[in-house]
């Protein structure tokens, strides 16, 4: 029965889907209605997944409490207060005027703690894209020294000093930006293209193991 | 000829623009499957060296000896049903199929960080069908997976584990954005071996700065297929080789046709 669960009805299933896009994508100008309600659906099974990944983590930091995990279980303790408060808090404003942003404690919280947090984070990429740079940015053989030119370019085209440097920086640094670059990433995106469509005819006849949630190996 | 002078006009039951494209894509499956039929009728079929995906067991070596875990982790990309992530994760749990079997016959510990809802059972059935492979599914523990929802949550819950568990060996594979390159250069920080993997080009150069081995591109998508080294998964990889092969004359002749300002082959790629 869990073979059959497993591959013979996600090989079903995979195979209706795949037939229903490609008839939707080729043969319907203005979208067919099965393809964007199997959309739907998939949107919606991926919400319900949202609601188990909910559970794991729950039960996850639990354990951490419960064994005293050391330099971690305080941690979980917040992180699962904090939960049960933006749960509590969300579905009240929900319930009570239509809409989890509606309720202020929920809305303070997002808009006071969650956001600022993320924007920190996001800021702090740019000291490790910097530390990242600094290690590639060595010329150690000719492949890497182009790298490090074409670096240098673009960084003091971005850069108001560049412009005082030469004038014909910015120029060089946008004409890396602009066209040096994109052969190069076109490449990538074609060699993609077809490394996807290779996978996903593999996952049609079943051969691919990972889609199966098989494993390969010796 | 119609107004533009185009060579060709078609007006059949397919969308107007997707008619080359439906040609293509007919024959690149065409081409894919006369060499999975070859490869299974015995030819031998060469691909290129994966040096990735040759480097994992030595990323599981590199944990055994240390007595450290491995980490892996998928990106936070976007949901299955995402056009352009979704096959990501499908092919990196391929990936992460064959190095937890790597690390269950070392005995090395691997934390899996799946902060995709979606992805989550599918991760959980992938190490537990590992566990089961070796003979050691008494020891799967679905804590195993860890997940985080959110990007920013879940770059903080990994730069918290690799401070405090400072696992050998880090293999990022998968769909990412800019987690990639802080996960990536504070796995640098402590000295882990790292294995990376996307088809996101904009991540690309992040994770060639900060790796030391690199699944670029269709590679990822042909790791899985390298895996068991079966002739007729092999022919795949031929097969889209060959196309690449058509796509670059095709690239050149345009390029030649378009300095002579002759419109014909975009013409007929535009139908």
């Amino acid at each position: 029965m869990s073979t059959l669960l497993k591959r013979e009805v996600v090989y079903l299933i995979t195979g209706v889907v795949a037939v229903t896009m490609f008839i939707d994508f080729f043969f319907f100008p203005k979208g067919w209605d099965v393809a964007s309600t199997l959309q739907t659906w998939a949107m919606i099974i991926g919400n319900i997944a949202l609601g188990l990944g909910a559970v794991r983590l729950l039960l996850f930091y639990g354990k951490q409490v419960q064994k005293r995990t050391v330099g971690v279980w305080h941690y979980s303790v917040w992180l699962i207060v904090y939960f049960f408060i933006c749960l509590i808090t969300g579905l009240a404003g929900y319930i009570t005027l239509g809409h989890q942003d509606k309720n202020p404690i929920y809305y303070w919280n997002f808009t006071n703690v969650y956001t600022p947090l993320g924007q920190a984070l996001y800021a702090m990429t740019g000291f490790y894209i910097f530390s990242a740079a600094y290690r590639a940015f060595r010329a150690r053989n000719i492949d890497a020294a182009l790298l490090l030119i074409a670096g240098c370019f673009t960084l003091l085209t971005n850069a108001p000093i560049g412009e005082v440097i030469w004038v014909q920086i910015p120029v060089i640094g946008r004409w890396f930006l602009d066209i040096g670059q994109v052969p190069g990433m076109r490449t990538f995106m074609i060699a993609g293209a077809f490394g996807l469509l290779a996978y996903g005819f593999r996952a049609l006849l079943g051969k691919e193991k990972g889609f199966y949630a098989e494993v390969g190996g010796q | 000829m119609d107004e533009r002078g185009d060579y060709l006009r078609v007006n059949t039951l397919i969308v107007a623009g997707r008619v080359a494209a439906l040609g293509l894509l007919i024959a690149t499956l065409a081409l894919f499957y006369v060499y999975m039929y070859l490869g299974k009728k015995g030819r031998e079929v060469q691909i290129r060296a994966l040096p990735a995906m040759e480097a994992i067991p030595e990323a599981v070596g590199r944990a055994a000896e240390m007595g450290k875990p491995l980490m892996y982790t998928i990106g936070i990309g976007g949901g299955l049903s995402d056009a352009s992530q979704g096959p990501q994760i499908l092919a990196s749990m391929s990936i992460m199929g064959y190095a937890a079997r790597e690390c269950i016959r070392s005995g090395v510990k691997m934390d899996a960080f799946i902060p995709v809802a979606d992805a989550l059972p599918l991760a959980e059935e992938t190490l537990r069908t590992a566990f089961l492979a070796e003979g050691k599914v008494e020891e799967f523990s679905p804590d195993i997976v860890r997940f985080i929802s959110g990007q920013s949550p879940y770059c903080t819950a990994v730069l918290g584990y690799l401070q405090r568990e400072r696992p050998a060996s880090n293999l990022l594979i998968g769909g990412f954005y800019y987690e990639s390159v802080i996960i990536a250069e504070a796995g640098n920080t402590i000295g882990a071996i790292q294995i990376g993997g996307t088809n996101n080009t904009h991540q690309m150069p992040f994770l060639i700065a900060t790796c030391d081995y690199m699944l670029l591109a269709e590679e990822l998508f042909a790791a899985g297929a390298a895996i068991g080294k079966d002739p007729d998964v092999l022919g795949t990889i031929k097969g889209e080789d060959i196309m690449k092969m058509v796509l670059l004359v095709l690239t050149g002749v345009g390029f030649l046709l378009g300095f002579a300002r002759v419109p014909f082959l975009i013409d007929i790629l535009k139908v």
